[in-house]
């Protein structure tokens, strides 16, 4: 593997450039379009009673008096059909693995505070809240447990009398012996903060049954319309063709809108109940923080062996997640442990290796993928391991990474875990984060403050592998009955010598249009300003699987390039006949076609174009009219991506204020193919890391009310709190058609490593526990 | 999360304003100015006013005046945004700039936030510190209240159902200084401290430790009974202040910690009032 090292200034791709996005000018002048923006005539608006309690018995729901209001349309209960008989089953083939069955709404019992029990439908959202009031539930209290590791008084599934859904080792090796053979052996336990996506738009959907030809419409703000789509028809036992899931532009996802949740089923299924009338649902920010996924809340019980040059010999864990009340759909309840377990020792060569996960379930709102799935929590407890080990041995906290970092001459580097490691550019990848760091200034700084009485500094380090673009044998581990491995493009030139994408891939403000469409212009030979992609719409791309796993310019990107590839070689084709001239001189650049060493073009892609779907008199026998393909691709392994973060931050000891001085991430992206799109992400998965790390927790009391049920206290950080960026980049091609690494989700995996190494440099506390705050800091301090 | 119904009307005059007020029978109407405290509660339904009285175009009553060498009024519908901008009270801009972010700031007004009565909001910390003094109409009287006794317990003034906040008369004090810790930038204050001499004589309010803005009167005593303010003298004073609070704990901060905040930042804020300079050089107006 060869490093990129930039773009010919001069050259005419548009990959590698930062083109503007074409998404940018709608939202900047306030025409992006999201579900919240759909007004359709007779739009009747949902709101959902949601359960006061964690765990209960619904002895009986009483909506006589909101039937006789004069406001309330239509009220809807989980007590008859088609609401009864369904619910939301996540299938994994996995041993051991429970499966749970979440209602649409919850009628016999409630099993966490916010889970919805009944539908209101008015004309306004005001009219419907009003009509919960009148409804009147009656419950039997059960007793209650939001921690994954004490014990239940009340199992919440009679299948898991333990409350466990899950429970996977991963085992390699002989811990035991290596354990027993090593100069210094680290215990430690090391709990990281439950957490919620929260992207700016919070979940919507408007669905529409059409009386006349029997379809559904459902416009959802969801990161996987065609997943969506696929299961819907499933549980309404409708036919697929007649549903149309279409997500507008979508305000965030974070992997919140990556599952299908009992509100969006509900939705649908009122308006089949009623057809004709718009049923709309805009999910306010304190059902978010109650109802939408949450994610991270995890316990980590490790024990590492070093060998006396800081060798990593063995490492045992055990590792517990909160998954909640239900296993969620369709992801199931393994998708924590399992990324917990399987990627824990990160990006450092390991042969012994014990590790227990499990999935426990709880009176709390249902785990799901959040940006970074469990690594932002396992990076943490890996990255505490070694910095620990480091202080034992007397090493520094770079040199015993260095030490065990998995080399490029280890690659393909097999993991304990059987994932294969396909980078391997670690220490290129601290190199470089050192130099823009610059450790020996900082080291004399904190050196120089030593015995004054200015603030305490300290830096910390995060090294990370993340597993991106997931192909069928890299996305196998959970066992779920789909492998999300592949997507579909098609790219088509129009008869004018434009050309439209229409791309399986999803885009929740990445700029995916920018992205597929910098992939296809260069890949037929087209200006970009030529391509338009549409994306969202199940009825217009063949397939995706959506935002998720860091998995759409590798996925989808390779999808997009094949077609385009596909195309060129028949407008070549074609243009070789009509200029009677062999393929192999003829150059299709810039939307002309060339003769290689001429000056000017001979044709333009319009000419070719207009022949190819006008003009079937001049078409070569045997060639078809039209210039369009459909691709799948799929990388089948997966892409690591490998990141560093070094951060330094000064503590206030009087106050425990912890201010971060500066800040680097170097990443391996691969190719980079819109550096201004691949900063966004990477700053803004570190701004969320930092949230993680030192702000956003999601706390229930013990009777499972949650405490922070508002963004008065879920603490999301602000501008005056995120510092500002150095950010660096290796580009080491991935085996994939464009060389590319996901980089959706790596940002996130930093910053508790970093908050959490840099406190302990400064002020030599260890930190067991996130969210880092300054309460903590100073408690430690007295 | 949308309000229950609530009628509306808007109030041409403080005289209308406290009338409507006086009309409903259940005495749940509300005034609406800025609605930065009240339409969350509203949103939330913690809050179910049958009558909303709107002020905010009532005129008049967004003016600051100096009404004597030492001492301003300042109108009720005076904006946080108008408290940084302003020059008398050197104290009221810089507590004003802590308070949320310059959206609040632009539509919060100084009523507004005196009869919330947050105990961990800016303005009444500084209104008690500095002795401010609180002009009160009902539909046939016209009182004032003293800071100190506006405030009764948390979100709890001592208006009666049919009075309003019409203006403030705060002094302007001779030193002063104000020490805020919020957990993220326009946050509420965990701990905040204002201090403020006012003829001579110190007073030392902190928010965030009980169900209103609470006097150091330990400390203020020390102080007061000095001739210097002394670095020994200072830290003394803290110390007293930490000893003398009992904040509860929650999960923003235990109650350790809040004692440990009031007794570094009633430090700063006597450091501040000593030097007679403010230690902040952000400029977040």
């Amino acid at each position: 593997m060869t490093e990129i090292t930039g773009v010919d200034p001069k050259g005419n791709e548009s990959v590698g450039r930062a083109v503007q996005r074409k998404e940018d000018y709608r939202f900047l002048i306030g025409r992006g379009h999201y579900v919240s923006d759909l007004r359709l005539p007779g739009t009747r608006h949902v709101a959902f009673l949601r359960s006061p309690l964690a765990h209960a018995k619904i002895n009986s729901i009483d909506i006589s008096s909101a039937l006789e209001a004069d406001f309330v349309e239509a009220i809807f209960t989980g007590e008859s059909d088609p609401f009864k008989s369904v619910s939301l089953i996540a299938r994994s083939a996995l041993p051991s693995y429970i499966e749970t069955a979440q209602p649409i709404l919850a009628w016999d019992k409630v099993r966490f505070s916010g889970e919805p029990i009944a539908a209101v439908v008015a004309t306004d959202r005001y009219l419907a809240e009003d009509g919960l009031e009148l409804i009147e539930v009656e419950y039997e209290r059960l007793p209650a447990n939001v921690s994954a590791w004490s014990t239940p008084a009340e199992p919440l599934h009679k299948e898991a009398l333990d409350n466990v859904l899950l429970e996977r080792r991963f085992q390699s090796g002989d811990v035991k012996d290596a354990l027993a053979g090593a100069e210094v052996v680290i215990e430690r336990e090391l709990i990281s903060n439950r957490q919620g996506g929260n992207p700016l738009e919070c979940r919507a959907g408007v669905a529409l049954f059409e009386p006349g030809d029997g379809t559904l419409q459902f416009w959802s703000g969801t990161q996987v319309p065609h997943l969506v789509r696929n299961a819907l028809a499933e549980l309404m036992g409708m036919s697929e063709a007649k549903i149309r899931v279409v997500a507008p532009d979508v305000g965030g996802g974070f992997g919140t809108k990556a599952a299908l949740y009992p509100e969006d089923v509900a939705i649908c299924m009122i308006a089949r109940l009623m057809p004709g009338t718009p049923i709309k649902w805009v999910e306010d920010r304190a059902e978010h923080l109650l109802s939408a996924t949450h994610a991270r809340d995890h316990r980590y019980l490790v024990t590492a062996g070093f060998s006396s040059d800081g060798t990593l010999l063995a490492l045992k864990a055990d590792v517990t997640c909160n998954v909640g009340a239900y296993s969620v759909y369709p992801w199931t309840a393994g998708i924590e442990p399992l990324m917990a377990g399987g990627l824990l020792s990160g990006p450092y060569r390991l042969e012994n290796y014990d590790c227990m996960v499990r999935a426990v379930a709880t009176n709390s709102s249902p785990s799901g993928p959040y940006r970074g799935v469990a690594r932002p929590a396992s990076v943490f407890a890996m990255e505490a391991i070694m910095d620990e080990a480091a202080r034992r041995l007397g090493m520094s906290t770079i040199d015993i990474r260095r030490k065990n970092f998995i080399g490029p001459q280890d690659i393909p580097y097999k993991m304990p875990t059987r994932l294969v490691d396909d980078s391997g550019h670690y220490e290129r990848c601290l190199d470089k984060a050192l130099e823009l760091f610059d450790l020996d200034q900082f080291l004399e700084e904190q050196q120089r403050r030593r015995g004054t009485n200015e603030p305490p500094i300290g830096f910390g380090v995060a090294c990370y592998n993340e597993l991106t673009g997931l192909g069928r044998a890299a996305s196998a581990g959970p066992r779920m009955p789909f492998r999300t491995g592949h997507d579909a493009c098609t790219v088509k030139v129009n008869p004018d010598g434009t050309v439209t994408v229409f791309s399986g891939v999803t885009s929740q403000g990445q700029g995916l249009e920018t992205t597929v469409a910098q992939i296809v212009a260069d890949g037929i030979g087209v200006d970009y300003d030529d391509v338009q992609v549409r994306i969202g719409n199940t009825d217009e791309s063949l397939w995706g699987f959506g935002a998720f796993s860091s998995r759409q310019a590798v996925i989808g990107g390779g999808a997009a390039q094949l077609s385009a590839l596909v195309v060129r070689d028949k407008v070549i084709r074609l243009a070789s006949e009509l200029l009677e001239i062999d393929i192999n001189d003829l150059i299709l650049r810039d939307g002309k076609i060339w003769v290689a060493g001429e000056v000017e073009p001979r044709l333009s892609l319009a000419e070719i174009a207009r022949v190819a779907y006008l003009e079937s008199n001049r078409l070569p026998d045997g060639m078809e009219p039209g210039l369009e393909a459909t691709r799948f691709y799929d990388p089948i392994r997966g892409a690591f991506a490998a990141g560093v973060q070094i951060g330094s931050l000064e503590v206030d000891v009087s106050t425990g204020e912890i201010r971060i001085l500066k800040w680097v991430c170097v990443e391996d992206a691969g190719r980079v193919i819109n550096p201004a799109i691949v900063d966004g992400q990477i700053a803004g998965a570190i701004a969320q890391g930092i949230g993680g790390a030192m702000y956003e927790h999601l706390i229930y009391d013990g009777d499972g009310n949650l405490s922070t049920g508002t963004l008065m206290d879920y603490l999301i950080p602000t501008s005056g709190e995120i510092p500002e960026m150095i950010i660096g980049h290796l580009q080491f091609p991935a085996d994939n058609p464009l060389g590319v690494r996901g980089v959706g989700e790596g940002g996130t995996l930093g910053p508790n490593a970093v908050i959490a190494g840099a406190v302990a440099d400064a002020l030599g506390i260890l930190v067991d526990q996130l969210p880092v705050t300054e309460g903590a800091v100073w408690e430690g301090l007295q | 999360m949308k309000p229950a119904p609530f009628d509306y009307v808007v109030a041409a005059s403080p005289r209308e304003a406290v009338q409507y007020l006086a009309d409903v029978e259940d005495a749940s109407a509300k005034i609406i100015a800025g609605g930065q405290s009240l339409m969350p509660l509203l949103a939330l339904r913690l809050a179910r006013p049958s009558l909303l009285v709107d002020i905010n175009r009532i005129p008049g009553l967004e003016t600051i005046e100096r009404i004597s060498e030492t001492t301003i009024r300042i109108g009720t519908l005076v904006r946080h945004r108008m408290l940084c901008a302003q020059t008398n009270s050197p104290l009221l801009h810089e507590a004003a700039r802590w308070i949320g972010h310059s959206a609040i700031r632009t539509r919060g007004t100084i009523g507004g936030s005196l009869a919330h009565a947050d105990p961990a909001a800016e303005l009444p910390i500084v209104a008690v510190a500095a002795g401010m003094v609180i002009e009160v109409m009902g539909p046939s009287t016209q009182r004032t209240v003293d800071a100190q006794d506006f405030f009764i317990g948390t979100l709890e003034n001592s208006l009666a159902d049919d009075e309003m906040i019409v203006s403030v008369i705060s002094p302007l004090p001779e030193r002063w200084g104000f020490a805020e810790y919020a957990r993220r930038h326009g946050d509420f204050g965990l701990v905040t401290v204002a201090a403020a001499e006012v003829q001579g004589e110190v007073k030392i309010a902190v928010g965030g430790v009980g169900s209103k803005p609470v006097r150091m009167l330990e400390s203020e005593g020390l102080v007061n009974d000095s001739v210097t303010l002394s670095g020994q003298l200072i830290d003394q004073a803290a110390r007293a202040a930490a000893a003398s609070v009992e904040p509860n704990g929650d999960f923003h901060g235990s109650a350790r910690y809040r004692i440990g905040l009031v007794e570094e930042l009633v430090r700063r804020s006597l450091r501040q009032l000593g030097s007679g300079q403010a230690d902040s050089e952000v400029d977040w107006s």
